[in-house]
């Protein structure tokens, strides 16, 4: 199946007319997403401003990371689910978008680098200063999840 | 009952209040069963943030007089589809087909809009789901200047 | 006219009001900047609200994460507000009328009410309980009380549009 046929069959299920057919439905949707955006965003800010050696000095990075790193997967779960909901009722405009494919790869590339360099990051940091590959991480972190708000933003605006 | 152009004039009244703009597609407000064409004079031009709105009077067969609102894109969206606030001159004759709203309101959406200057621009976005949307800004409809 | 509705229309007519308001790029960035803006404000505030209920971070002495988190929280409350005051200007007349707009401020207030309550109340004892790992009933009521208005003033603040 083409990714165009993909995103027309989830504009078509039951799913994407629930979705089309009610206005308060969406915006219920969207104020969920908004939620679990805002929680993903903080904790994300927390790990990685202690990543960078910023706040929480004398805590251990690892111990953080691992702690948040629930409240971080679980709001990311939120969006994802809350996301496919949003999308099911404007699959079209999103397949055409260049700001929805460009949210899509940097959300994939901000998920890889969670669980590969910024999970070493964390660990080889443990309770001490970072160093500069650690701050690097954290920085490329901020960044990728910076960058997939933003595109999410200009969605709605292009 | 009221007579006919009283409730029109209530309707068209009503619609000066705030309409609806937070939907995201065209599925969600606006109706694909019921096309409109409205010829008319701009009376109003709202060029706001998130919606753009613009006011024809169109005059029927009889004489009666019902002021439409049509709904178009935020301003930044639409100077990059080739609009101009200027291009909606008060009084100028516009010619707007598109679709009504599913609430039957007197609001459309105004999907090809021939300017007084007679230029005709395409006022859907791209992948909305509506009548000649093909994923591009310009669309698919018979006479659209790029 | 109300004096307030007058205020507002003043402020919805003045040519800067105007300006942001017919913008091209002004009005959208502005709302992004808003809307990004709470994960600073709303995320940040709600790791300290968790780890008052037990939930986050329970190693970690409670003063420890207050001082990590709050001036992270209050830079997002000063960016939010002075983004949210520049939308305001542009659509004073539309939101005066607003129902969301109006149950969005009201919740803002208490939202700003209630820490002031907690930190002259239960946290001036904080050095007896800073360490446990569920804070005491009042603290732990506070907490849900920030969560919840807070999430209020998110759902109120998107609602605005479909008014």
């Amino acid at each position: 199946m083409s990714l165009h046929a993909l995103f027309m069959a989830l504009a078509h299920s039951p799913l994407g007319h629930a979705m089309q057919a009610s206005k308060w439905d969406f915006a219920i949707v969207e104020m969920v997403h908004l939620l679990a955006l805002a929680v993903l965003g903080g904790s994300v800010l927390v790990i990685d401003l202690r990543l960078l050696g910023v706040i929480l000095k004398g805590e251990s990075a690892r111990d953080i990371g691992r702690d948040l790193g629930r409240l971080l997967l679980g709001s990311l779960t939120v969006m994802v689910l809350s996301g496919i909901a949003l999308l099911s009722e404007e699959a079209g405009k999103c397949y055409y978008s260049p700001a929805f494919r460009c949210k899509m790869a940097l959300l994939a590339a901000a998920i890889l680098f969670y669980f590969t360099l910024h999970h070493r990051a964390l660990i080889h940091t443990g309770s001490a200063k970072p160093n500069l590959w650690c701050r690097l991480a954290a920085a490329v972190s901020l960044l990728l999840w910076l960058g997939v708000g933003i595109a999410g933003r200009v969605i709605g605006l292009l | 009952m009221k007579s006919p152009s009283a409730l029109l004039l209530a309707l068209a009244l009503s619609l000066s209040a705030v309409p609806a703009y937070a939907h995201h597609s065209f599925a969600a407000e606006f109706d694909g069963a019921k096309p409109v064409r409205l010829v008319g004079k701009i009376t109003r031009v709202e060029w706001t943030n998130p919606h753009t709105y613009f006011y024809l009077d169109v005059v029927d067969a009889q004489g009666k007089v019902t002021n439409w609102s049509v709904e178009g894109a935020s301003p930044g969206a639409l100077s990059r589809r080739g609009w101009k606030r200027e291009d909606l001159k008060i009084g100028g004759k516009v010619i707007v087909e598109g679709y009504r709203a599913k609430n039957g309101s007197n609001l459309a959406d105004g999907r090809l809009v021939t300017l007084p200057d007679g230029r005709k621009v395409y006022g859907g976005s791209p992948g909305d789901g509506g009548p000649g949307d093909d994923g591009t800004d310009h669309g698919s409809l018979p006479g659209t200047s790029k | 006219m109300p004096l307030l509705q007058h205020l507002c229309q003043l402020l919805y007519d003045s040519a800067f009001g105007t300006m942001i308001r017919e913008s091209n790029n002004a009005f959208p960035i502005i709302e992004s900047i808003h809307v990004l803006s709470i994960t600073l404000l709303f995320g940040t505030i709600a790791i300290l609200d968790l780890r008052m209920l037990g939930l986050v971070l329970r190693p970690i002495p409670l003063t420890r994460v207050a001082r990590a988190v709050l001036p992270l929280t209050w830079s997002g409350f000063a960016v939010s507000f002075v983004s949210g005051f520049l939308l305001f200007w542009a659509e004073a007349a539309k939101n005066y009328s607003n129902p969301a707009f109006r149950a969005k401020l009201i919740l803002l207030v208490l939202a700003g009410l209630n820490p002031l309550i907690f930190h002259t109340t239960i946290y001036r004892r904080v050095h007896q309980w800073e360490s446990l790992h569920i804070s005491p009933w009042r603290a732990r009521a506070a907490a849900i009380a920030s969560l919840s208005l807070w999430s209020g003033v998110i759902i109120a603040g998107r609602a605005i549009a479909y008014f």
